[in-house]
């Protein structure tokens, strides 16, 4: 099971709409989350590694198996998804017993298999009620219960905190924890960095269908710190001020206008680049307005790094 | 991974779906399709039934109707045959009158018309005709049952056995076990068909029954001696093909589309120019091989429009051998196609 998890350029539309684009991945064994805002990609990555879904372009392989063979890829991995569905008049029990026997347990191995998943998730007292009439937190949990109880290699997981109350938070991520500690994967979807950083050995950071970061942590958090903003400036002596900002550390480039007016300047360090540009000003330079190039790029970095909304 | 151990998984998702299928509310108004034939003829067998025991102190003989001739008058028919069991009144034009007296002779049924006092016609009938009623009942089988109750029935079986969990929201839980697509494909049509066989064998053998219930027993224990058995058998072997059948063909649509009106218009129209394709066209049919299958070919009336026998006009049969593979090849056709589809399905709830 050392391959691990393998996108190699792998594209998925959906008609028209883009899903997740030219995506290329290793995902080792341990908590791995994927952040990203409301329709980046995350349920599109997990979907193609179940083969939910199939790639348009490129392949994956979840360790050393391809997702279109759902006869052995299913024995070491399990799957909780986003959709917020149970078998009509399913108690909780039926829930997570009904797929069990398609392993090929044996009718006492299914019950016990069932029982201790739900002991894991707490939700023994509500076994006997119906899926139907469970609260949004304790859906989320049953269907967590299925995901795990035949114990699977690889365990997927489509925002499995959502609507969990701290104590349920809790313990739930230290069966993450413990699965993890076990040479397992743990694969994670979440809208906040925050939310989940502290528990990931790896994070992958998407957004528009597309993979910004990914690594450890630390790595990633200073990437993003790090990203490159543009910034237009509109001066008069443009080209003087264009030597002194490129003599600058965090400055990587500078691009003058043809009609010697203007400039754009790539920095690593916006707060640096804007206290640098302060003094210029103020020492002289004739700086007649200051502009962010790409907005909406920063605006998606601070989301991330900052917590989202 | 062995075969066995797939075939054991097809059937315990065969076991698991088999409820929901018997059970689910829609499959409702199949049960009412499969039961209308019954129905109707226990209908008629009450009816005729009552009408016995109602006439039985009023029997006629027989010599004394078959003496009564036209131009005889009222009172002279009332004299010698008595009071009729039924009579009605009726009025035609200004000044004509008539009235119909029905009489009874314990095995037929003489109905004498009198006009202005005189008999004006007189009409013989068996009071259950054996022989007409087996006919109506091919007539039923044909344009009813085949065409109409196994065809919408399958339709709601099958196309659901996907589409419904599609609408549900709840077809990933099957794409998630371990099991090849091919054999969740085949454990659901083993469900549908074991609902679709069941309900529909004897929704058939039902209303054959109550069609026999009010003939005159030495009529039906003669017709044991002779064709009944094999009628009875081929009635309900070909309700068991037309599941298989439409079966396969409606699980296919159901993989394929989600209106389940568009495979009932296309398959109702491609089943009807049936008789105008090709010869190689018209094997890939159900309704072909099946009617080639029921024991008494469909009653057309020379009297039918001349589009509606066009129609309705079952292609030349063939041997029930011939029938029984032609419908096995359509149906393995129809199902690996479904498997090549299902293989590359995709779990897609957010478009309707
Ligand atoms: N079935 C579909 N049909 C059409 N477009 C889709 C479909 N599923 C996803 N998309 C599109 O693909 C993109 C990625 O969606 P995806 O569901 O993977 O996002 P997500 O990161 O899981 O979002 P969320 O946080 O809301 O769950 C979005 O633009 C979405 O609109
Ligand atoms: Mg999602």
């Amino acid at each position: 099971m050392g391959e691990g998890i393998v996108f190699d350029e792998v594209s998925k539309f959906y008609g028209e709409v883009l899903g997740v684009n030219r995506v290329s991945l290793h995902i080792p064994p341990g908590i791995t989350s994927m952040v990203g805002p409301n329709g980046s990609g995350k349920t599109t990555l997990m979907n193609l590694m179940t083969g939910l879904i199939h790639p348009d372009r490129g392949s994956i392989s979840v360790c050393g198996l391809s997702p279109r063979n759902p006869e052995s890829l299913m024995r070491i991995l399990g799957y909780a998804t986003q959709y917020d569905a149970a078998p009509r008049g399913a108690t909780g029990f039926d829930f997570v017993s009904a797929g069990l026997l398609l392993y090929g347990y044996s009718a006492e191995e299914t019950r016990r298999r069932a029982w201790q998943a739900l002991e894991r998730v707490s939700l023994t007292e509500a076994a006997g009620r119906k899926v139907a009439g469970y609260s949004k937190g304790m859906r989320q949990r049953v269907r967590l219960a299925q995901a795990i109880a035949h114990d699977p290699e690889v365990l997927v997981l489509d925002e499995p905190l959502n609507g969990l109350d701290p104590l349920v938070r809790a313990e739930t991520i230290a069966m993450f924890r413990e699965f993890a500690a076990r040479g397992r994967h743990v694969i994670l979807s979440s809208h906040v960095l925050q939310e989940v950083d502290v528990i990931s050995d790896q994070v992958i950071l998407i957004a528009n269908g597309m993979i910004i970061a990914e690594g450890q942590i630390r790595n990633v958090r200073d990437e993003i710190e790090e990203h490159p903003s543009q910034f237009m400036i509109r001066c008069r002596d443009a080209s003087r001020l264009a030597s002194l900002l490129f003599d600058m550390e965090h400055v990587a480039e500078v691009k003058l206008h043809e009609d010697r007016q203007g400039m754009l300047v790539l920095t690593r360090n916006r707060r640096e680049f804007s206290l640098a540009l302060t003094r210029l000003a103020s020492s002289g330079s004739p700086v007649e307005s200051v502009m962010a190039a790409d907005e909406n790029v920063d605006a998606l970095y601070e989301y991330l790094i900052g917590g989202g909304r | 991974m062995n075969l066995k151990f797939r075939l054991r998984q097809a059937g315990m998702i065969a076991k698991l779906e088999l409820r929901r299928v018997f059970l689910a509310k829609r499959s409702l108004w199949v049960y009412l399709l499969a039961l209308f034939p019954a129905v109707v003829f226990l209908g008629h067998g009450i009816d005729v039934k009552l009408d016995q025991q109602r006439w039985a102190g009023r029997v006629t003989p027989a010599a004394v109707l078959d003496s009564i001739e036209r131009g005889d008058s009222e009172d002279e028919v009332i004299r010698r045959a008595g009071d009729p069991v039924s009579k009605r009144r009726y009025r035609r034009g200004r000044d004509s009158r008539g009235s119909t007296f029905s009489y009874f002779d314990g095995q037929r049924r003489v109905d004498v018309r009198i006009e202005d006092g005189l008999v004006a016609s007189k009409n013989v009938r068996a009071h259950v005709n054996f022989e007409e009623d087996r006919q109506v009942f091919a007539g039923f089988f044909h344009y009813f049952y085949l065409r109409l109750a196994i065809f919408f029935g399958c339709l709601g079986i099958f196309m659901n056995l996907f589409r419904g969990e599609m609408m549900g929201k709840t077809l990933h839980f099957w794409f998630l076990a371990p099991v090849r697509r091919d054999v969740l494909l085949a454990g659901k049509y083993m469900a549908g068909l074991a609902a679709a066989v069941t309900i529909f064998t004897t929704g058939a053998l039902l209303s054959f029954a109550a069609m026999l219930w009010p003939q005159d027993p030495a009529a039906v224990q003669a017709y044991w001696q002779q064709q009944g058995p094999s009628h009875l058998f081929w009635y309900g072997a070909s309700s068991a093909l037309a599941c298989l059948g439409y079966g396969s063909v409606f699980l296919a649509a159901g993989l394929l589309v989600r209106n389940p009106i568009i495979p009932a218009v296309v398959l109702s129209f491609w089943e009807g120019i049936n008789g105008f394709l090709p010869a190689m066209l018209q094997k890939l049919s159900v309704l072909y091989y099946v009617e080639s299958l029921t024991p008494v070919p469909a009653p057309i009336g020379a009297d039918a429009p001349v589009l509606a026998r066009m129609l309705l006009a079952p292609a030349a049969p063939v041997s029930a051998a011939t029938a029984v593979a032609g419908l096995l090849g359509v149906t393995v056709l129809v199902l690996w196609m479904a498997s090549r589809r299902i293989g590359r399905l995709e779990i897609n709830y957010s478009t309707e």
